[in-house]
Formats: structure tokens, C-alpha cells, sequence
């Protein structure tokens, strides 16, 4: 959805050239009037344009591709487990602001998941290499099993503000084993918000430990 | 297996006609070979290595799936 602002002598006129700059109907359009606009005394002084905020609806080419990313991550994704073979699993797609979700059901085993999620991080880097070498807008997909990202999450959270309390507690820095990015950034969120804390990324590469310092 | 690693290959490279994957059968071990052009080279082994290694996570998992081991190898 996009928003423009359009002017003309008259709400309609105004409403009249927004169509005809985006090449939309009326109807693929919603209006907001800014300013009614006013003729002036005799339509000569002190006359004001009028103004509308146009925001579009209805299909645009973006939302189009949009859609297709996400028939082509769930293609993907159901293609590489027909081919492991997983049978009984079925793949749910959704997209919210870009990133597309896909949800792995049926996999009561956990194979897919792996060791502290590896699998699962796998299946989703290849996954978002296939559906970004066919589109040309970056797109993220994130792939979940059995609500793993959740419960992932969680207990990071947990974890980190345990250790939280711990560098608190001694008055030294202590330091997290080696997360990826993702798992990175629930921690440093996860204690941004107490202020006698600080916490540092450290090690090279894409795994990196955490430190989390105490102020003094 | 080899079937999977081919699919994946074939979906990351420019040139998936030229993309050929043989596997070689053992008792307990198969080792998948993975051929590609010389420059889709890159594209299956990524920054790091993070590519190859997410198909080799892939591809265990697969593997056990089926109760055997197999190794991924990208010829170059």
C-alpha cells in the first residue's frame, strides 16, 4: 500500500488527476481529503487548491510478486521434504510485512528441527537463497516446525536474563556460548532495556558469543 | 538422496543443466559428489562455506532419517 498526495482546482479534479498519474480506476483508490479547496470571491482571489491523500488498495504489481514469493518458498520448502523423504508433513504459508512464514506441520519427531535448531536453520537459508535468486525484492523467509521459533525464543530470553542477573550478582562480565544472528539479537533485546547492563558481541564470524557487562 | 542435493543445487546455480550429482554407495556411508559449472561454483559453497554446510545439515538429516550416514562432496 502506498500513499500520495494529489492537488487540483476541485476535490474531484484532484481525485481526477491521482488516477490518471497512477493509471488507477476510482475504485483501486481510497481518498482522504486534506483540503476541500475553496473558488475564492468570484473565482478569482484568494481561491485555494483543493488536496487529497490517495492511498492505494486493490492489486498492485508489488503484492503480485509478493504472492509469488511466497508460492515459491512453499514449493521449495515442500519440495525438499518430499525429497528427504518426510512423508506426513504438510507446509502453511503466510506473509506479513514482507517476510514470508512458512510452518512445517507434522513433524512429530523433530528431525526437521535438529540440534538446537540447525536443521531448521538449514532448511531456512536455503530456502531464502531460492526464493531471493528468483525475486528481485529481498525478501526473508522463516521457517518453523512444531512452534520451535517460540519456544526458541523463550528460553533465550529466560537464559539471557539469568546470566543478567548473574554478571549483576558478581560484578564481572559473563559471556554466552556461540549464537547466530538471529539468536544474538533476542538477546541484546532482551536486556536493552536494563540500564546497569551492557552487552558486546565478540568472536569472528557468524557465530558469536555474547558479553554481558555490568555497569558499575 | 542424491535426488535432493540435485534439487537444491539446481534451484542456487545459473546453469542447473550443468549441475550433476552422482552418489556413491557404501555399507554405511554414501558419498554424494556434487558437480557444477565453474561458476556456479560459489553459489553452492556460499560466503564461509554457509551454503554447503546448510546442505550438508540437510542432507544428514535426511540421512538419518533412512538410518545411514552420507558426505557430501563438491567437486571442483
Amino acid at each position: 500500500m502506498q500513499a500520495f498526495e494529489f492537488e487540483g482546482k476541485t476535490t474531484e479534479e484532484a481525485i481526477e488527476n491521482a488516477c490518471r498519474q497512477l493509471k488507477l480506476t476510482k475504485d483501486e483508490i481510497d481518498v482522504e481529503i486534506i483540503e476541500p479547496g475553496s473558488a475564492g470571491i468570484f473565482g478569482l482571489v484568494g481561491g485555494r487548491k483543493a488536496k487529497v491523500k490517495v492511498t492505494t488498495t486493490g492489486e498492485e504489481p508489488e503484492p503480485v510478486e509478493e504472492t509469488n514469493g511466497v508460492a515459491i518458498a512453499k514449493d521449495a520448502l515442500e519440495n525438499i521434504l518430499t525429497l528427504i523423504p518426510m512423508e506426513g508433513t504438510t507446509v502453511s504459508a503466510a506473509q506479513n510485512d514482507g517476510t514470508i512464514a512458512l510452518n512445517i506441520e507434522g513433524d512429530t519427531s523433530g528431525l526437521l528441527i535438529g540440534r538446537k535448531g540447525r536443521t531448521l536453520d538449514a532448511l531456512q537459508f536455503i530456502v531464502n537463497k531460492i526464493v531471493n535468486k528468483a525475486l528481485e525484492k529481498r525478501t526473508q523467509v522463516v521457517v518453523d516446525s512444531e512452534n520451535y521459533r517460540q519456544r526458541r525464543r523463550e528460553s533465550l530470553i529466560q537464559m539471557a536474563l539469568r546470566m543478567g542477573e548473574k554478571a549483576k550478582n558478581i560484578g564481572k562480565p559473563v559471556v554466552t556460548n556461540l549464537l547466530n544472528p538471529h539468536d544474538r539479537r533476542i538477546v541484546h533485546m532482551a536486556l536493552r532495556d536494563d540500564e546497569s547492563l551492557d552487552t558486546k558481541s565478540r568472536g569472528e564470524g557468524i557465530l558469536k558469543k555474547i558479553l554481558i557487562i555490568p555497569e558499575r | 538422496m542424491k535426488d535432493l542435493i540435485a534439487y537444491i543445487a539446481k534451484a542456487l546455480v545459473d546453469k542447473p543443466e550443468e549441475v550433476n550429482v552422482t552418489e556413491i554407495e557404501g555399507e554405511q556411508t554414501s558419498v554424494i559428489e556434487l558437480k557444477v559449472a565453474k561458476e556456479d561454483l560459489g553459489k553452492v559453497i556460499g560466503k564461509q562455506g554457509r551454503t554447503a554446510r546448510a546442505m550438508r545439515t540437510i542432507l544428514s538429516a535426511a540421512s538419518t532419517k533412512i538410518r545411514k550416514r552420507s558426505v557430501l562432496e563438491i567437486i571442483e
